[in-house]
């Protein structure tokens, strides 16, 4: 979806809606349209020079747009006729079309009139598009949780999660000094200063199941602990899409062994156990013992039924 | 490149401008930029033609008088040429900015980033920070999100490779019905042509590039279809019976419908949407989980454990 036009269509593009949205902010800085449009100001100036050229046929000044910019402010006038913008493309209307859904999933179900105008809208664009109301976005993440993630990251203030810990199962409550929100693997993550753990933590965002903003200390500690890591050999004995994705291997092949570093020995006795006969952990040999322990306590408990 | 534009930007005023058809020979006389020879000419303003429609925007041919057989003339309708939104409010501006952001700046960003500059044209301002919402970003993952509802849009037959759960890579052909984002994952639902059932996939497990043909010509979306719902590869009603021990299994627990304490364990239901997962699931939570029922369940993670013991012991 990277702009498929070449040059001079693109530009054209841009000539095309500039006018429009100089119409509507007549006055605008010369940089901040060069910003807004994505160029530098040299090219901007030249985009302006361009349009100054054009209007209707017989073009005398009568004829010509109006364009004022030598202030670095730019104003038009006698442009009528380009002063709407123009129709969404196919694309425009889908991103618009998702981003409403998800919108409408972070707003509070007492909210009637917004959530009515917000189909309303959305039902209007696919019609624009001719687009099947097919497409849907939705936010996992509670309310509240992101509103107060936001005000935290917003003000550049701490904030009291309870979290709840995939590989511990608990859920736990930490003080944190949320840094920015990330992506990886298609999820969420709050990249934060842990106060709890003294150490810089990557919180899951739809495991946060409560947030509120609180005050801390802004300055965070120099010596935050270094967590360590271990390694793990793990061997294939079934491949599977499970396992594959569980432990990021792109390939995996029968009867072979790879290595696999975690933080956690929680995390990788729950991941072996989750992979059932499809693995073996082959060191750490305390780890490969605990995992045989657990598995004969529930298999005992199951044929005692 | 300069003068290409510029010629296509008169172009496009004088052909909106104009209340009838405009001849070639009318456009070549009055607009800037035509030169050189007819043929020149006539080879110009055939490819600004297909330029502008590559650019969503649409050239009527038209006659002049429909009485004589004339020339062939050109216009543009500004009802087609502009964003037809309709009576808009402030709020709804708002709305629809806030849409258009929820973007990541990734490629389907540059996308939303024009759609706003063109929402801003409409000179309604708009206020986002009265919409009570704070939204995550939406990301295509690189994803060809455009070819995916194009599709939908017009019925067409997606070919694809995709992972499935023995980890080996099958064709499939599908026609979309439904494109939904979940948990950070894209989900494409479709009537699978192999067996003309609706199947759901997760796109990023798509192992290489999608094609679209043309679809069979008597598609008809199935009905009830709601994509809304929990996506599953094969769909089933099943239900599981599984006890958990109190403060523990948080992730069984979401999964559940009911839930019912017994003392230090509750026993909760699951609809069963996939075997090998919901196993998989349980065996993670280790002794903090114990199935009860359906003995389809309860077999296969007996026949896990038991591995599991043979394989560590």
């Amino acid at each position: 979806m990277v702009s498929k036009f070449s040059a001079p269509l693109e530009r054209t593009a841009r000539l095309l809606d500039l006018v429009p949205y100089i119409s509507s902010h007549q006055g605008i800085s010369l940089k901040e349209l060069a910003k807004l449009f994505k160029v530098d100001e040299s090219q901007m100036t030249s985009d302006l020079t361009t349009l100054w050229m054009c209007g209707l046929p017989g073009y005398t000044p009568l004829e010509l747009m109006d364009l004022n910019f030598e202030s670095g402010f730019v104003t038009i006038h006698n442009a009528e006729t380009l002063s709407k913008p123009r129709s969404i493309t196919f694309d425009e209307g889908v991103a618009l079309v998702l981003g409403l859904d998800l919108l409408r999933s972070a707003i509070s179900p007492e909210r009637k009139d917004l959530l009515e105008r917000i189909d309303l809208l959305s039902q209007r664009l696919a019609g624009l598009i001719k687009l099947p109301s097919a497409l849907s976005a939705t936010s996992v993440v509670n309310q509240e949780v992101s509103a107060a993630i936001s005000n935290a990251l917003k003000s550049r203030m701490g904030l009291e999660i309870s979290y709840h810990s995939l590989y511990r199962d608990e859920i736990s409550t930490r003080i944190i000094l949320p840094i920015e929100i990330v992506e990886s693997e298609g999820q969420l993550y709050l990249s934060s200063y842990c106060y709890t753990a003294s150490d810089f933590r990557q919180f899951r965002i739809d495991r946060i199941q409560g947030a509120a903003v609180q005050e801390v200390l802004q300055e965070i500690p120099k010596s935050s602990v270094q967590q360590s890591r271990y390694t793990c050999t793990i061997k294939v004995l079934t491949p599977t899409r499970a396992v594959a994705e569980r432990f990021k291997q792109s390939e995996l092949q029968v009867n072979t062994a790879f290595d696999f570093e975690t933080y956690s020995f929680q995390w990788i006795e729950r991941s072996i156990m989750a992979s059932g006969r499809a693995v073996c952990l082959q060191s750490p040999p305390d780890v490969r013992k605990s995992i045989a322990v657990m598995a004969q306590t529930m298999l005992d408990r199951y044929k005692a039924r | 490149m300069s003068r290409k534009s510029e010629r296509l930007v008169n172009l496009t005023i004088a052909l909106l401008a104009t209340k009838r058809y405009l001849t070639k020979t009318e456009i070549f006389n009055s607009v800037e930029g035509y030169e050189g020879t007819p043929e020149t000419k006539e080879r110009m303003f055939e490819r600004d033609k297909d330029d502008l429609r590559s650019l969503g925007i649409d050239i009527e041919v038209g006659s002049f008088d429909p009485l004589f057989n004339d020339e062939a003339g050109y216009k543009i309708k500004q009802e087609k040429y502009q964003f037809e939104l309709g009576d808009v409010s402030s709020i709804e501006i708002s709305l629809l900015s806030l849409a258009a952001e929820a973007w990541q700046e990734a490629s389907f960003g540059d996308v939303a980033q024009r759609a706003l500059l063109k929402l801003r044209s409409i000179g309604i301002p708009s206020d986002e920070l009265s919409i009570p919402a704070t939204i995550h970003k939406l990301n295509d993952g690189g994803q060809d999100l455009s070819l995916i509802t194009k599709a939908i849009a017009q019925s067409q037959s997606l070919a694809f490779p995709y992972l499935d759960s023995t980890l080996s890579i099958k064709m499939r052909s599908v026609v979309p019905i439904a494109l939904s984002t979940r948990n950070g994952f894209w989900y494409l639902s479709g009537v699978d042509q192999d067996n003309q059932e609706i199947r759901t996939f997760r796109v990023d497990r798509i192992s290489s590039a999608i094609t679209a043909s043309e679809g069979p010509g008597d598609f008809k979306t199935p009905p009830g279809f709601d994509s809304s719902k929990v996506p599953s590869e094969s769909p089933s009603h099943d239900l599981a019976l599984i006890d958990v021990r109190v403060g523990k299994a948080s992730s069984l627990r979401t999964l559940a419908t009911s839930t019912q304490s017994l003392g230090e364990w509750d026993q909760i239901t699951i609809p069963i949407l996939n075997l090998d997962w919901l196993c998989s699931i349980v065996l993670w939570h280790g002794p903090d989980a114990f199935v009860q029922e359906p003995a389809s369940l309860r077999d296969l993670v007996v026949e896990h454990l038991a591995a599991l013991v043979e394989n560590h012991g």
